[in-house]
């Protein structure tokens, strides 16, 4: 009878799982986790292990994935040691902490040694030890904030990487090199002449420049290991070139008298080769990942639209409908969205986002100023960077791929055409 | 009459042929009711009920680009329900929610004051004026209260239930991307008549704790509405499959 029984049990639930209505919940409010990130023990002179806990808060802020707590309000006691046994997690707690980061900073040769820890406050345990060197406490910190990212996403962070941007004065175009926080700006060539969308090799040493240095738009590549900045023999008036994705070919746009065409050539700027052929305007190529496609923009419809081809010219196919112009497109080094400027039905220019797969646009800024233009991705396709006045001059702003946390980067500095750089190498 | 059964009970060569006759017995009528009811709302292979309340208002030209949703109103405060008991639970996974008011954080936050009178607060609501003109892109047979620009496939009731859910639905960004593409969790909500959720069952893990945790934290902070009174019976028993995804 207990058998009959349990049978019975069961059937029921099975018979009554059938009819039951289901519905689907998506969309999830990605939330920052809380982080703590009290006082960087020192030994010796404490200053750099307080510039260094200051950097990595504003990098662990800056990535979105994270919440940074207020260090006004920490109750534990600041001479807290780094290991589990030394910490009363319970006063982490009540502030709110999800994790713990701590860290002791001493001088090693002419740089900095830091001694960091993560902890899981609600499990009392330490989750991440790392030793850690680095030439000064910028670096270093980046090195903490990349470390943290890894545990956290099981991907690489960006803060050793680098960014480019052209800063516009009346005397001069720079190329400016900026860490991936926007600070520490560095000047890297200063021009009479225009200077205009550089772009990287993924070696992280060249960098193509659209420069008029030879009195007409030509493509040159920086070495930023050798500071030589030659001139590419394409043989064209050539420019907004970009290298693919495994550095041995360059797509650029070129133009023929009045008619401008997307064309590839090899990394050193040899065998170059048309990619498109209409009348109209076709520009401003941009690879896939996989180096298999190319998002460019034409007018071939009448007005600037972003369209799709396979990298050798076949298949074109136009990927965007709405808006009337559509332009700067890039891809994100994950391959599911393109970036890209385009002006609105009320003439401001604002940072969107389309599927190349289905078309579908999502838009990034918003109210934001009158143009938020030239988006780039970083290499982790986490965050993406872009030029904006919203602060009534142009400044980079660095945000998460749907335009939920934004946050200025740089001063004011009349900054165009940022490009951000690949992984370092190890 | 009663000695006859106490010892038909108590021989296991009696009982036994009639275990059988009753399992097959059993057996003929699922099968039965299995094949004279109508089809069920929903296979386990059909695609789950994807609901969004249509906005009131005038279609956005698709030739525009488009525009950020603006966020929903927020919902007026419901009255507290009386307490009610926690069905017994069908399994040992099983957890009794409390009937507990939605969380603070939940709870809507007043905006920042304006001052109708002032010039700059004329022309705050002016501009906020406009701007709700344009956002509120919906179509002319919406609902007053919707929240999307467009239809989706569903029934009004599981699209607040949906909307409700989602606003409960908060996961930590550090949930790496990787991870992001086939974390999924499925559970079984049981509704009563005024909305409370008596328990639920987790019926499907995602294998990731601090997703599973904020499912679950979703469905304890989430009040949902009442159901239709025709359908009390049916979210009361047999529940609401809920699979929540990225």
């Amino acid at each position: 009878m207990r058998r009959l029984a349990l049978l019975l049990a069961l059937a029921a639930p099975l018979a009554a799982a059938a009819a039951r209505p289901t519905v689907v919940v998506d969309a999830p409010d990605f939330r920052p986790l809380p982080l703590a990130v009290p006082a960087f023990l020192a030994e010796g002179d404490g200053r750099p292990a307080e510039e260094a806990a200051a950097v990595l808060r504003a990098d662990l802020a800056l990535c979105g994935l994270f919440e940074l707590l207020d260090p006004r309000g920490f109750l534990a006691d600041a001479a807290e040691g780094l290991a589990a046994p030394s910490i009363k997690f319970g006063r982490w707690a009540t502030v709110g902490a999800d994790g713990l980061v701590k860290a002791r900073v001493r001088r090693d040769g002419a740089g900095l040694a830091a001694d960091l820890r993560l902890h899981e406050v609600r499990a009392g345990r330490e989750v991440l030890q790392r030793s850690l060197t680095a030439p000064d406490p910028r670096a270093l910190a980046h090195r903490m904030a990349d470390e943290l990212v890894r545990h956290y996403t099981g991907e690489p962070g960006v803060f050793r990487t680098h960014l480019v941007a052209v800063r516009r004065s009346k005397e001069a175009r720079e190329l400016v090199l900026f860490d991936a926080d926007g600070k520490n700006p560095r000047v890297l060539l200063s021009e009479k002449a225009l200077l205009l969308m550089p772009s990287w090799h993924p070696d992280g040493d060249r960098i193509l420049v659209t420069s008029y240095r030879g009195g007409r738009p030509e493509l040159w590549v920086y070495r930023l290991s050798d500071r030589s900045f030659r001139r590419l023999p394409l043989g064209h008036v050539a420019m907004g070139g970009a290298f693919s994705p495994d550095g041995t070919r360059l797509a650029f746009t070129a133009a023929d008298g009045a008619d401008t065409d997307v064309w590839v050539a090899g990394a050193n700027g040899t065998g170059a080769r048309r990619l498109t052929t209409t009348s109209a305007l076709d520009l401003s190529p941009a690879w896939s990942p996989d180096g298999k496609r190319l998002a460019f923009v034409s007018d071939r419809a009448g007005t600037p639209q972003l369209f799709v081809m396979n990298a050798d010219g076949t298949e074109q196919r136009r990927l965007t409908f709405q808006g009337n112009y559509n332009q700067t497109p890039q891809w994100s080094p994950r391959g599911d969205l393109i970036a890209f400027t385009a002006r609105d039905e009320r003439k401001v220019f604002d940072v969107f986002v389309v599927s190349p797969e289905t078309g579908k646009i999502q838009r990034i800024t918003q109210d934001q100023g009158r143009t938020n233009e030239e988006p780039t991705w970083a290499p982790s396709g986490r965050l993406l960077a872009f030029t904006s006045d919203r602060s009534g001059v142009p400044q980079l702003v660095i945000s998460d791929p749907r335009g939920e946390r934004q946050a200025p980067a740089t001063a004011a500095a009349e900054l165009a055409t940022p490009a951000w750089g690949p992984f370092p190498r190890e | 009459m009663s000695g006859a059964g106490t010892s038909a009970l108590g021989r296991p060569d009696r009982l036994w042929p009639m275990v059988l006759a009753s399992l097959a017995a059993h057996a003929a009528v699922f099968s039965l009711t299995g094949l004279a009811r109508p089809r069920p709302a929903l296979e386990p292979g059909q695609q789950p009920i994807q609901a969004r309340l249509v906005r009131l208002g005038e279609p956005r030209p698709k030739e525009l680009l488009p525009r950020k949703e603006a966020p929903p109103p927020p919902a007026a405060e419901a009255p507290a329900p009386a307490p009610i008991e926690a069905a017994p639970a069908p399994s040992p996974r099983a957890v009794a929610v409390p009937s507990e008011q939605p969380s603070p954080r939940a709870a809507a936050k007043p905006g920042p004051a304006v001052k109708p009178g002032t010039p700059g607060g004329a022309r705050l609501a002016s501009v906020l004026s406009d701007m709700k003109q344009e956002l509120q892109a919906g179509r002319a047979d919406g609902a007053a209260d919707g929240d999307a620009s467009e239809a989706g496939e569903g029934d009004e009731y599981l699209a607040l239930v949906v909307r409700q859910l989602r606003q409960g639905y908060r996961l930590p960004s550090t949930i790496g991307d990787r991870e992001r593409l086939f974390l999924t969790g499925t559970l079984v909500l049981h509704i009563e008549a005024d909305g409370r959720v008596s328990r639920y069952v987790l019926t499907r893990r995602s294998g990731n704790p601090a997703f599973d945790e904020a499912l679950e934290r979703a469905v304890r902070e989430t009040r949902l509405p009442p159901p239709p009174p025709p359908l009390r019976d049916l979210y009361r028993r047999t529940g609401l499959e809920v699979l929540f995804k990225i």
